[in-house]
């Protein structure tokens, strides 16, 4: 895991495997007198699956926040794929390939999955000087993204009328459809049903097996275990832990999260 | 395909075949020519009002517009003489300019729609009567705009130029609502704006470009109804008006909740309401009545609408842990977030194939 940038670009393509896809050094951020992050360090390489725990206010929202270009950090550097990275905007995170999928989805009820997949991206075909949407060509590459995925979901299908899980489905084919090297998710299985937090798990495997990094935000101590490589604790804004999911135990995360136990 | 629209054209029939029935006078070609002419007059506005209500606002001020652009446009005409194609052009710029005014309050100034188009009502209307001292600005016995009004109030092979204009108008906005990239994103600002923002859409211009759409078409609006009443009365002209176009709206499937509705429904709701008025007059109903019959009609067919897709999506709720309990990999369930208002709405499923 030794990254020596100071060769400059020859090193990528040596260290190209153990290259984290994202580098958090030193972040910190302050609200005025508030300090909501101190000091965060953080790697996470391609495929990696790590989970991100600690209480309401521990800070993980901030640094979710930091490295989704939603404010920039008070202090500190973040480096994806091996550069420096600033972002003024959520698109700036968005055009160098990190994603977010939301607790509530992001979705619009009213429209299909495919439709939702390509929202804002959608293909065109041309007519003259008007460009028409290509329904059949969005329908197709979702199915394809769907089926990546494993997901029943139908492309056809109003997203009004689908599951927690299928609708997970439908976010997460949208962060494939981009090419994220990173994607966040922030409590992907809170609010759903027993059997559907199987199917959100499975596609966490997909994404993982595709060389995606995955951010796992989650209160949900099983889910985290079920999927995660690494597990990182935060708490009052700084990190208390960052260990191999086989090091440790629920017991000893449940510790570090209410502070029963101050580091490990 | 689309259910709701079919819906809306069977009971369009249904209530036409009834009336002709009791006075087939009902279906003479007079009086069907005279209500296309009225459905052109108010359908080419409330296809705008269809379009803001689906991005989850509303256009209060059409009818003002109507008073204002109307009084400024016959002064144009008669009092500084100026050619017609340029008082037209003018009076297009300004219903442009009065919806891009709004829109700008309401998507960069955050201002709720409701009470933007409501103070534009009050001021437009306000305007519109000192500008002219509150008398009625007509055309004299010159002949001022006779070519414009010929193409405004006249006939190609008996068909009312006003409706011909309505078709025209309803086909480039079916394709811009139902087949463009604009349209498909006015859906999703209309149900889901943050939804549309975390993807990349600039959600302000859609939402303005709906209003300034919308005041376009309140200026051919204008011409129209100018050429249809020869005169304007800036304290009565218009009155009214933009509840017609809402109602239509609603009627033809459009939820104030935003993102749903379709260019079909609003065309056969604007209908519906003609039909009505027509009725109440070809059936001897006291006129006074006209209203409450409208009134009525909307309230029950929103209320039949409702109970039948809540019937429907039971049905297909049932239909779907049937289909799935051997096999139980997903549970078709209800994630509506609008329990009731969603219900109404699966119009647009079908056309966003």
């Amino acid at each position: 895991m030794v990254t020596s940038q100071a060769a400059g670009q020859p090193a990528l393509d040596k260290s190209a495997l153990n290259q984290p896809v994202l580098e958090l050094k030193g972040i910190g951020k302050e609200f005025g007198a508030i300090r909501a992050l101190h000091d965060v360090d953080l790697r996470v390489a391609p495929g990696e699956v790590v989970g991100l725990m600690g209480d309401n206010g521990a800070g993980k929202s901030t640094l979710v926040k930091i490295i989704a270009g939603n404010f920039p950090p008070s202090h500190g550097e973040i480096r994806f794929d091996g550069r420096t990275v600033h972002f003024a905007r959520p698109i700036d995170a968005r055009a160098v390939g990190i994603e977010v999928v939301y607790q509530d989805l992001a979705l619009a009820d009213n429209l299909t999955a495919a439709a939702n997949v390509f929202l804002g991206r959608e293909l065109k075909r041309k007519f003259g000087p008007f460009a028409l949407l290509d329904h059949k060509a969005m329908a197709a590459r979702a199915l394809e993204l769907f089926g990546e995925l494993r997901s029943e979901t139908r492309p056809h299908d109003l997203v009004r009328q689908m599951s927690g899980g299928q609708r997970q489905a439908v976010a997460i084919a949208r962060t494939r459809l981009s090419n994220a090297k990173l994607v966040m998710m922030d409590e992907p299985t809170a609010a759903i049903s027993v059997r559907q937090v199987e199917q959100v798990l499975g596609l966490i495997h997909r994404l993982k097996e595709q060389g995606v990094a995955v951010m796992l935000i989650s209160h949900r101590m099983p889910d985290v275990f079920a999927v995660c490589d690494r597990v990182v604790v935060m708490r009052r804004g700084e990190k208390r832990a960052d260990k191999a999911i086989g090091d440790t135990s629920p017991e000893e995360v449940t510790s570090l999260i209410t502070g029963a136990k101050e580091a490990a | 395909m689309m259910k709701k629209e079919l819906g809306l054209f069977l009971l369009l029939a249904v209530i036409s075949a009834i009336t002709g029935a009791i006075n087939p006078a009902f279906l003479s070609v007079v009086n069907l020519l005279n209500m296309a002419n009225l459905i052109g007059l108010f359908g080419v506005f409330a296809l705008g009002e269809g379009l803001v209500i689906i991005t989850g606002g509303i256009d209060l001020s059409l009818g003002s517009m109507f008073a204002l652009l109307g009084v400024i446009f016959v002064d144009l005409l008669v009092t500084y003489q100026v050619d017609w194609p340029l008082a037209l052009l003018l009076v297009l710029l300004g219903g442009l300019v009065l919806g891009a005014i709004q829109g700008f309050l309401i998507t960069r100034l955050k201002m709720q729609p409701f009470i933007v188009t409501l103070c534009g009502l009050l001021i437009y209307r306000g305007a519109a009567r000192y500008y002219t001292s509150d008398s009625t600005r007509g055309f004299g016995y010159g002949d001022e705009a006779s070519t414009l009004g010929s193409i405004a109030s006249g006939n190609v092979a008996g068909i009312p130029n006003t409706f011909i204009f309505l078709i025209v108008l309803a086909l480039i906005l079916w394709v811009l609502l139902h087949r463009s990239v604009y349209g498909r994103w006015l859906y999703a600002v209309g149900k889901n704006e943050e939804a549309a923002r975390f993807s990349g859409i600039n959600t302000n211009v859609v939402i303005a470009t709906a209003y300034i759409i919308s005041g376009g078409l309140a200026g051919v609006s204008t011409v129209l109804f100018v050429f249809y009443t020869n005169s304007v009365s800036p304290s009565s002209f218009g009155n009214f008006y933009e509840l017609y176009a809402i109602a239509a709206a609603v009627l033809g499937g459009c939820s104030l909740r935003g993102g749903e509705g379709s260019i079909l429904g609003i065309v056969l709701g604007t209908a519906l309401l003609q039909v009505l008025q027509n009725l109440v007059n070809i059936l001897g109903i006291p006129n006074s009545l006209n209203f409450a019959v409208m009134g009525t009609v909307i309230l029950v067919g929103v209320l039949a609408d409702q109970q039948l897709q809540s019937r429907r999506r039971r049905k297909a709720a049932l239909a779907g842990l049937a289909r799935k309990a051997p096999k139980s990999t997903h549970v078709q369930g209800n994630h509506s977030t609008t329990p009731r208002g969603a219900a109404a709405l699966s119009a647009t499923t079908d056309e966003q194939r």
